[in-house]
């Protein structure tokens, strides 16, 4: 009996209660969307009625929300690809090439992380206006790009300067060339931290509402087909059922990239010399 | 291009901002010579060892690779391979990946490849390692992992920096031993960084004394112990006893020296210039001096008492008090018939003395 109480103990300690409540008041709420989403009302409200699939159905039959969620799709997947390539090329450039003026070069990179989306967006809004671009999904794709080029940048300079410089050189040191050492020693040290920003820089994109309003012209993402559901009252289960979709696939990934990213920390220890 | 000058050092400098961490150096390596370079941390070793390898450029003049200059040459185009001194063992790789990592190029079949690696696996005595990860190796295994995996392209020449240095006192005098007989088997030119000079002195044909970035001397082992150029190699390889001397008449390869509380001397200054009336420094060995406790007959002898001694059992070491000199004359005898010496706290009297060939003289400064 007391060793139970000595194990369980700490659950009811002020932290432990602290704990709970902290998870409570970010679960709960979250857990209405899946829970709403298989109830027999369009009205959200307690007592739940019968248990329905057919927001699932009406999910799976809206085309304008297929449309959205295609370009979500295709723009987080392309915007994932091309903020980690140029994300890692930047880290290796900082990290490892005496370049001039390396300060003010990250200094430049970083900044979108700290500018507001809303001046963001407004400010690419000026400019492709005044460059007379048509908006597009593209348009939609660069600003994305813009604000996850720092996280990817970020993301793999702590990767690389995590492992021995050395390595790079021993491989040069024997007969391989730049790109050759990057593609036999950096990429395969670097794919934890790669799969990282992949997934992070797809879920950047994925979840942006302001850039793609501003800047999507007559294409609609995910987010905006949400924001534009949301005047129909009796849209709304639907869109919970699409949330609830999003929350579980959303829970795979995060899931993955962790445990990739453990992966990562544990080749790092046992390497370490 | 001279087989004397198979590396050809010249006039190189490296400066990094304000300091200078290679300052016009100029050495030549002669093919399959062990070559080391010892000096103090931060003296410019891995700065010149790196400038050899190709991943540090000279601020100034010009390396020669068996003849061909190297200001334009990429690491991976030189003849050259180098162990690391944190060895750099691939950690996504096992050994065998890692020991034929440089065989790309080759494209060999599996069958090939294997036995190149497996030959390079038999020199290193590792045989049976091929699966292994590289953190399922010790520190020695390693180092030998890296040693197989610079050699197996047969390199002109091998660059070592401090590849002892991580490993225990045992593993490493073994090892020593190990790698100058790989160095003779393969017949590679080895230049081998270090700042253990004991280590360098077993194990080079030829030794460069570094410090802030120049070089002070460079000889054979021998040389460099028994006919040190300066002071401060003469401190840096074993220990020495220093004496104020004043010259007092150089004649035909002998010059007349007042050593102060040591008498007059007559001894050979070597190959540096001397002048009458100079101030300069007699240097002697610790072990170059006999003392005892009863006064010998003939020779250079002073009298002392005994300050310290420390038993060491093959040896003994004893600092003396000399009348007249400033520090304690460190003296280290055989224990062959010294226990005496040692008597209960013996504050005696001892005699020292010494042969004239036993003397160095040093340029003050
Ligand atoms: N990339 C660099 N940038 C600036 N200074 C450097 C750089 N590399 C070396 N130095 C400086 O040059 C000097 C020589 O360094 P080096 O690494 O060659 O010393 P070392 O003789 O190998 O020392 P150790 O025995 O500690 O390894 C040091 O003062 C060091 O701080
Ligand atoms: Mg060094």
């Amino acid at each position: 009996m007391s060793t139970h109480t000595s194990v369980t103990g700490p659950r009811f300690g002020p932290l432990g209660i602290y704990a709970i409540t902290y998870l409570a008041f970010v679960y709960i709420p979250v857990m209405f969307l899946p829970m709403f989403s298989f109830n027999d009302s369009v009205f959200i409200a307690f007592p739940l009625k019968g248990f329905t699939l057919e927001w699932y159905r009406a999910l799976a039959t809206s085309d304008g929300l297929i449309d959205a969620l295609y370009n979500s799709v295709k723009i987080a997947a392309v915007v994932a690809v091309l903020a980690t390539a140029l994300g890692t090329l930047a880290a290796k450039a900082v990290t490892r090439y005496k370049i001039p003026g390396r300060g003010p070069v990250i200094t430049f990179i970083m900044t979108p992380l700290v500018i507001p989306g809303i001046i963001m967006g407004i400010a690419l809004l000026v400019i492709v206006n005044m460059l007379g671009i048509e908006m597009s999904v593209y348009t939609i794709g660069l600003g994305h790009l813009l604000v996850s080029t720092p996280f990817s940048m970020l993301i793999m300079v702590s990767r690389l300067e995590g492992f021995d410089k050395n390595l790079e050189e021993a491989s040069q040191d024997l007969g391989e060339g730049a790109w050759r050492t990057f593609w036999r020693v950096t990429f395969p040290l670097s794919v934890p931290g790669i799969i990282a920003s992949l997934l992070l820089s797809f879920t950047i994109s994925f979840d942006e509402f302001i850039l793609a309003f501003f800047l999507g012209g007559q294409d609609i993402t995910l987010p905006v087909y949400i924001w534009g559901q949301l005047r129909f009252p009796a849209k709304l289960p639907v869109i919970l059922a699409l949330g609830a979709c999003i929350l579980a696939v959303s829970f795979v990934l995060v899931t993955f990239a962790e445990w990739f990213r453990r992966r990562g920390v544990q080749i790092k220890t046992s390497s370490g010399v | 291009m001279s087989d004397e000058q198979f590396i050809s050092i010249q006039n190189v400098s490296k400066h990094f901002g304000d300091v200078h961490a290679v300052d016009r150096v100029s050495i030549d390596i002669a093919r399959g010579e062990f070559f080391s370079l010892l000096g103090p941390s931060g003296c410019g070793k891995t700065t010149l060892l790196r400038m050899l390898a190709g991943f540090e450029f000279p601020t100034a003049g010009e390396i020669f690779i068996d003849g061909q200059a190297m200001s334009t040459v990429a690491p991976n185009h030189r003849p050259v391979n180098m162990v690391f001194q944190s060895y750099a063992i691939f950690p996504h790789l096992n050994v065998s990946q890692n020991i034929g990592y440089s065989l790309r190029k080759d494209k060999l079949s599996k069958a090939d490849f294997n036995s190149r690696v497996g030959e390079m696996l038999d020199l290193i005595k590792l045989s049976g390692y091929e699966d292994r990860a590289s953190h399922e190796l010790s520190g020695g295994e390693r180092q030998r992992v890296a040693l197989a995996r610079a050699l197996i392209r047969r390199p002109k020449v091998l660059l070592l920096d401090e590849p002892l240095g991580a490993l225990d006192k045992q593993l490493r005098e073994q090892m020593q031993l190990e790698l100058r007989s790989l160095q003779r088997a393969v017949g590679i030119t080895f230049v081998f960084v270090t700042h253990d000079q004991e280590e360098a002195l077993t194990m080079s044909d030829r030794i460069a004394v570094m410090s802030k970035g120049r070089y002070l001397q460079i000889d054979t082992p021998t040389k460099l112990y028994e006919a040190p150029q300066n002071r401060e190699v003469a401190d840096f390889i074993g220990t020495m006893n220093f004496f104020d001397a004043s010259v007092q008449d150089v004649g035909d390869g002998q010059a007349s020296i007042d050593a102060g509380p040591l008498g007059k001397l007559s001894v050979s200054p070597g190959n540096l210039a001397f002048s009458s009336g100079q101030a300069a420094l007699a240097a002697i060995r610790p072990e170059k001096i006999s003392i005892s406790s009863e006064k010998p007959s003939g020779g250079h002898v002073v009298e002392g008492t005994m300050d310290a001694a420390a038993y060491l059992g093959d040896r003994s070491h004893f600092y003396v008090r000399v009348p007249g000199v400033d520090k304690p004359v460190a003296v280290s005898a055989q224990n062959i018939d010294q226990t005496h010496l040692h008597g209960d706290g013996n504050q005696g009297q001892v005699w020292l003395s010494w042969s004239n060939d036993a003397v160095v003289l040093l340029n003050k400064d």
